[in-house]
């Protein structure tokens, strides 16, 4: 009690500290706790006054809903796999040559690759529509994986380079000395070393094939693999005075919603060493 | 003169031959990556600039134009309402910057429960953006979304707000969603920065006597400095492409009032089908970021050296 007056300055600054965290805390919390609650109402319940609590609650909006993105959700975790998979094939070589090979032409060649980040990739999408066209994979699930990975390799080579870098120099060496090849080593000793790094990596290509929009509603049709998130698009109808059914939209979005986060929760301590630049 | 360039070249055939024979396996393995950004950036890129010199219909065979699509958008009143737009709609880089440095900040005096908010926090990130704009678009839907709902019954408002009929309350609203949606991107790398501070900077400031905002202005806000300035630079590319939640809250109108250049660019290439139009808006728009991108790689390599030091 009598350390009240002792470091105001210092009790202001928690408490300043406290309540902003506390007012995001709710600012982001709040509005998911009236969409699960909207996703139980029935049709009729929407129109009345606003309500956290539904009256009747109904399972009808979830069940519709999860049946008609079925198929897609399908579509979106086959490209969400792919996407992961064929990122970490194509740069996990090269972010371990840029971590420990010297080489002619090794920053200029790590800053072309990292750059790529900055492109506006939606710049990419009209010619990529073009050539999908011509190479017979546009609208297929394997043409998605493959456009994808534009957004996947820079970050990925970035976050495994660091990670290959950390590791103690003469590691290799080490495990040569007991008899590993230049490539036994690096099966043996490194990869399960930079386990984490290429979980991030992984986990972060499948939200990235799993969450986008944009390639997922050019690079396909209706007729096409149509992955989840498209399939919002164009439900509100752009005020067109139509009536929507809120209640399974709202479903819907926690249905596409839910798996990137459940990930995200499970992959937090990878992401987060992942993250610092 | 003659005898001496090409001695010159025979040796430097020879130097680049023995870099080749030495490092062959390292240059195979950075041949993927390599390989696949040409393939899937660098060429659809260059077909793109040839694209917005020709009259190009989805599908269809070039015509070659000239620099008319430039000057089509020149001469289009739209192009202006949406150049201004963008102007605007990047601000919202800013405020992920503030609101992002705030948390934080104040993440950082938490004795306990850091996990649980960092991981509330992080939810609008994970989850895809166009989902984020379908839920904003429920909840500020002026008839029975429950934010006018709650406003007006609580008399904090006389009536509900008809925002999708006003050009600048709709870049509003498209604005607080995807500040809403994307400044825990920006948290992340700020937190990750502050963690590192060493503690001794901060004991040394307070041997001093600074107080708290000296310490954070002199100390906190220096060592940041490289981390704001890589996420300022990567949001601001990301925010003016990323087109999905301005779609759906209002399809960039009322009008062209909220069609940054990135949704003018999609409703060419998708609703009109006119390529080549779309893409001189690309570049337009690539003019726009190529500047941040130097910022980007500067700091980068500085943020990469400190952490080595």
């Amino acid at each position: 009690m009598s350390t009240t007056g002792y470091d105001a300055t210092g009790v202001t600054l928690k408490a300043t500290a406290y309540g902003v965290v506390a007012f995001l805390v709710l600012a982001n919390l709040v509005p998911f706790l009236f969409i699960l609650s909207v996703s139980f109402m029935p049709p009729s319940e929407f129109f009345t006054d606003p309500h956290l609590v539904p009256y009747e609650p109904t399972l009808e909006a979830w069940t519709s809903g999860f049946e008609e993105l079925r198929g897609n959700l399908v579509n979106s975790f086959l490209i969400g796999a792919g996407t992961a998979l064929l990122a970490l094939a194509i740069t996990i070589p090269g972010a371990y040559a840029f971590a420990r090979k010297e080489f002619y032409g090794k920053t200029a060649g790590f800053y072309a690759i990292i750059s790529a980040m900055m492109f506006p990739y939606i710049l990419l999408v009209i010619p990529i529509m073009d050539l999908w066209t011509a190479l017979g994979v546009y609208n297929t699930i394997f043409g998605m994986i493959l456009a994808y990975q534009v957004f996947v390799t820079p970050f990925s080579i970035w976050i495994l380079r660091d990670f290959f870098e950390n590791l103690p120099t003469d590691i290799e060496e080490a495990a040569q000395v007991y008899g590993c090849t230049q490539f036994t080593a690096f099966v043996r000793v490194i990869l399960p070393l930079a386990a984490p790094g290429i979980v991030a990596v992984g986990f972060l290509a499948f939200l990235t094939g799993w969450n986008d929009f944009l390639f997922a509603n050019l690079l396909t049709t209706g007729t096409g693999p149509v992955p989840a998130v498209p399939v919002l698009y164009g439900t509100i109808g752009g005020g067109s005075g139509e009536r929507v059914y809120w209640g399974k939209l709202m479903a819907e979005t926690l249905i596409i919603g839910t798996p990137p986060t459940i990930i995200y929760l499970v992959a937090r301590n990878y992401l987060e060493s992942a993250f610092s630049v | 003169m003659s005898t001496r360039r090409l001695f010159d070249i025979d040796g430097r055939t020879e130097r680049y031959r023995s870099v080749l024979r030495e490092n062959w396996f390292t240059y195979l393995l950075i041949m993927p990556v390599l390989l696949f950004l040409i393939v899937l950036m660098w060429l659809p890129f260059l077909q793109g600039i040839y694209m917005s010199f020709n009259e190009w219909p989805f599908g269809g065979d070039p015509t070659w134009i000239g620099a008319a699509n430039y000057e089509f958008l020149l001469n289009w009143e739209p192009f202006y309402t949406s150049l201004k737009a963008t102007a605007i709609f990047s601000l919202t880089t800013v405020f992920q910057l503030g609101v992002a440095l705030a948390a934080a900040l104040a993440v950082r005096e938490l004795r306990r429960g850091k996990s649980f908010v960092s991981a509330a926090f992080l939810l609008s990130y994970t989850m895809p953006p166009l989902v984020i704009g379908t839920i904003w678009a429920y909840l500020l839907e002026p008839d029975f979304g429950p934010v006018f709902g709650y406003l007006t019954e609580l008399n904090v408002l006389g009536e509900t707000i008809y925002w999708g009929s006003s050009g600048p309350m709709s870049l509003a609203v498209v604005m607080f969603v995807t500040t809403w949606t994307f400044w825990p991107f920006m948290f992340l790398i700020i937190s990750a920065s502050l963690e590192s501070i060493p503690e001794e900077l901060y004991e040394s400031a307070r041997m001093y006597g600074a107080g708290p905002i000296q310490t954070f202005l002199r100390v906190t806000l220096p060592q940041l400095k490289s981390a704001i300035l890589v996420a300022l630079s990567i949001r601001i590319i990301w925010n003016m492409t990323k087109i999905s939640q301005v779609l759906q809250l209002t399809n960039g109108g009322p009008g062209y009032d909220t069609s940054i250049l990135a949704v003018l660019l999609y409703q060419f290439a998708y609703e009109r089908g006119q390529m080549g139009v779309s893409y001189a808006i690309g570049i337009v728009l690539l003019v726009m970021t190529l500047g941040f991108v130097f910022v980007f790689i500067r700091e980068f390599e500085r943020a990469s050296e400190g952490a080595g030091a």
